[in-house]
């Protein structure tokens, strides 16, 4: 009946061990922490998120893997860990988001999609017939109210804000390397530097354009924000976060 | 007769400089039977917020008692401040879920919204009964005498009124259109709004 | 005359109705082309009034005019009001609000309810005001041809009966009035309801109208045969203030009126509004002060109510 590794709170159920632990999820945190780096940093005037595209071969037609998701236009998360539950976890928050939205004519602030995204995890670490979630998430938002936020949630459904994280394989190093290079009044071009070079610790091969992707949250100006209010053109308000294009990172790469 | 003239009652919001108003009438009736005369129909939402619930008083009770549940869960939730045109769609899309089998009453919502810049911007808003939002830079009516408010306050509303200017125009509005409606009237109450604070008064009127 | 041809062809009432209309018709130039008969020209000759040209006239107007059996007809006709009337020991009270609506739309406050039929003869009017206006007026011009031919007034009774008839006359066709006709003759003062089913009654007091039963409320308290005039006349005030206060399609003011043995006589004009928080002013009987019940009670509160000793 007991495993090798597993001992014998091992079932697909998520049974309490009598020390206290959940054994499933701990071994969630296992799966996310082969899976490649991920990092955010909150800027004084926005947030990037970043990871590392990794395929596993040269054959991949790498440019269809997407792994910085837009939710919602102030909203984009990042994740390290198991891609086909990343995908599901994204089709949820955007239903979420739509929902909020058509209840209250608005997009959710960061807060309650991230509480909204870490109650589904959550949910798969009691319900019967389910194993948790293989995935840690950034969640990267901007909002009235609150600004520019950095969410982390694990698959246990907790949740933290933070100034700079990583998840993932190289995450206990490259948190070091955070703590070293962030400030309070970090900018955004620096921030996207300091991401850069963060992953560029650990990085397994080339760093291009087609092995990184990035997302950024931009803090709009008084005047966008009168502007968005009212809709403009469409009636969507400009979006606040938005993926780099190739380019873009290029760029960035080139400096 | 329609069921929502079947308890009376009326209710109209202004829109003024930095201030708004909202009043409605006390009249509680069972047809052409006045069974009271202190049924406010004005209710807070937030301290710069107040919704007006005109029609059936059954469902006046019932959606107060709704939306007090679900700003309270706003609040707790998300805790943040509800801005009007947040709570606007919120009614809208709550009166909507009734498609088939509406509540009977005509919401109106009178309240400041926080612009970016950190000022307040009046704010005034009507639905139907099934949650058709309707805006207005000028002024709002619904209930019994809608037909009557929205004559006077044609007349009497002008833009850019001081708090006293449009607590004068939104009473003598409120006063002189439910003289003409059967169903409407035996006393007012108004409430002016503005960034600071909210001033209340109950008006005398005719009592017949 | 066999029993399926008198299914079939129009009542007897039609038939005189149709004559009567096609004789008018026929004149060509009667006196109302002068102008001199104050529309009761159209009478000199029979009540001849144009009716629709359709087989049954009473069930067509039944379908098309106002009627308290079917609330969606197209015509309407105001229905709400207050007015009462009540015979004491010093003569006829008779007291009427002023509010004309029109559905839920109050068209006028300064209606004129009571109907000066003759110095002696008073009429209130309660449903069609154009119905009581028409006919009561009518009524009193057959009051003065009685007078005429007979050397002395009519009476209470005769005067309700000729009108109870002729309104019998159209039944079925829409006609509308709920009216008292009060006054003072030979046997003293008399009231007598009159309606337009033909209900015809003597009594001592009446109201009539959708606030009757708040006035009612008030009246049957208050009422005694022994009432003095300014008491009486209170209670007149008081009872409409009451309907008025009520009831949705009474109020804005009282018309008060005192038939006597010399002929009615008008008290006055009273401001519901007035009454309820400041009183009728001051009149005869008035006990000062509003009648509203937040003004009467004014700083007692049920929290400061006496305790009672078990």
């Amino acid at each position: 009946m007991a495993t090798a590794d597993g001992g014998a709170y091992s079932y697909s159920l998520t049974v309490f061990s009598p020390s206290g632990k959940l054994v499933q999820i701990e071994h969630a945190l296992a799966a996310v922490s082969q899976g490649t780096t991920s990092l955010g940093i909150k800027a004084s005037n926005g947030i990037v998120i970043a990871t590392e595209k990794k395929s596993s071969s040269i054959l991949i037609d790498d440019s269809m893997i997407e792994k910085v998701a837009v939710i919602c236009p102030n909203i984009g998360i990042v994740y390290s860990g198991m891609g086909p539950d990343f995908r599901i976890l994204i089709a949820k928050a955007r239903k979420s988001a739509q929902a909020y939205w058509k209840i209250y004519g608005e997009y959710p602030p960061t807060l309650v999609l991230t509480q909204e995204i870490a109650t589904v995890m959550q949910q798969a670490t009691q319900s019967g017939g389910v194993r948790p979630y293989g995935v840690s998430l950034l969640v990267a938002g901007y909002d009235v109210h609150r600004g520019p936020t950095l969410y982390q949630v694990d698959p246990s459904g907790s949740y933290w804000a933070w100034k700079a994280s990583a998840i993932g394989k190289n995450m206990i190093n490259a948190k070091t390397f955070l703590e070293k290079r962030y400030n309070d009044d970090i900018s955004l071009e620096d921030a996207i530097h300091t991401a850069l070079l963060t992953l560029k610790e650990g990085f397994e091969g080339q760093m291009t354009e087609k092995t990184l992707e990035i997302g950024i949250i931009t803090v709009p100006s008084t005047e966008e924000l009168e502007a968005g209010k009212i809709g403009g053109e469409t009636g969507r308000p400009k979006p606040t976060f938005r993926k780099l294009t190739e380019e873009e990172v290029r760029d960035y790469l080139a400096l | 007769m329609s069921i929502m003239d079947h308890n009376g009652g009326s209710v109209i919001a202004m829109a003024g400089k930095d201030c708004v108003a909202i009043a409605s009438d006390l009249r509680l009736g069972a047809g052409a039977q006045t069974i009271a005369m202190n049924f406010e129909k004005v209710f807070p939402v937030t301290d710069r917020l107040y919704m007006g619930l005109p029609g059936l008083a059954t469902d006046v009770i019932t959606l107060r008692e709704k939306f007090r549940y679900l700003t309270n869960m706003f609040h707790i939730k998300e805790s943040r401040p509800l801005q009007p045109s947040t709570f606007a769609h919120l009614l809208s899309s709550t009166l909507y879920e009734r498609r088939f089998g509406p509540y009977f009453c005509e919401p109106v919502l009178a309240g400041l919204e926080l612009t970016p810049s950190g000022t307040y911007q009046p704010y005034i808003a009507g639905t139907d009964l099934i949650g058709c939002l309707n805006f207005a830079k000028d002024f709002i009516v619904a209930g019994t005498a809608s037909d009557k408010l929205f004559g006077v306050a044609e007349g009497l509303w002008e833009p850019d009124l001081g708090p006293e200017d449009l607590f004068e125009t939104i009473s003598q509005t409120l006063l002189n259109s439910v003289d003409r409606d059967a169903y409407s009237g035996w006393g007012a109450i108004v409430h002016v709004i503005t960034a600071d604070k909210v001033v209340t008064r109950t008006l005398k009127g005719r009592m017949d | 005359m066999n029993s399926f041809a008198t299914k079939f062809s129009p009542t007897d009432a039609d038939i005189e109705l149709r004559r009567a209309q096609e004789i008018a018709e026929e004149e060509g130039m009667s006196d109302v082309m002068w102008g001199s008969e104050a529309g009761f020209g159209n009478l000199v000759n029979g009540h001849a009034f144009n009716i629709p040209s359709v087989p049954d006239p009473s069930s067509f107007l039944r379908l098309h005019t106002d009627d308290h059996a079917d609330p969606n007809c197209k015509i309407k006709i105001q229905h709400g009001t207050t007015t009462l009337a009540f015979r004491f020991q010093g003569g006829v009270i008779v007291a009427v609000d002023s509010r004309a609506t029109a559905g839920s739309y109050i068209a006028s406050g300064t209606v004129k309810k009571v109907i000066e039929i003759n110095p002696y003869l008073l009429g209130t009017m309660a449903g069609g005001a154009a119905d009581c206006q028409y006919w009561e007026t009518y009524l009193g011009i057959q009051c003065r041809l009685h007078e005429l031919r007979n050397k002395e007034r009519i009476s209470v009774a005769a005067a309700s009966k000729y009108l109870s008839n002729l309104v019998y006359g159209y039944k079925g066709m829409g006609l509308s009035m709920g009216t008292m006709i009060c006054g003072w003759d030979k046997t003293g003062p008399a009231v007598f309801y009159v309606d337009s089913d033909g209900t015809r009654l003597k009594g001592d007091l009446f109201s009539v109208g959708s606030g009757s039963t708040f006035a009612y409320g008030v009246l049957d308290q208050g009422y005694r045969w022994d009432l003095t005039d300014a008491e009486a006349q209170e209670l007149g005030r008081r009872s409409i203030y009451a309907a008025g206060h009520r009831d949705a399609f009474s109020g804005n003011t009282c018309n008060l009126y005192h038939v006597k043995e010399d002929g009615w006589k008008f008290i006055g004009n009273y401001d519901i509004t007035k009454m309820h928080y400041d009183g009728p002013g001051e009149v005869a009987g008035a006990p000062g002060g509003g009648y509203g019940y937040d003004v009467r009670t004014q700083g007692r509160f049920s929290a400061l109510a006496p305790t009672v000793p078990a």
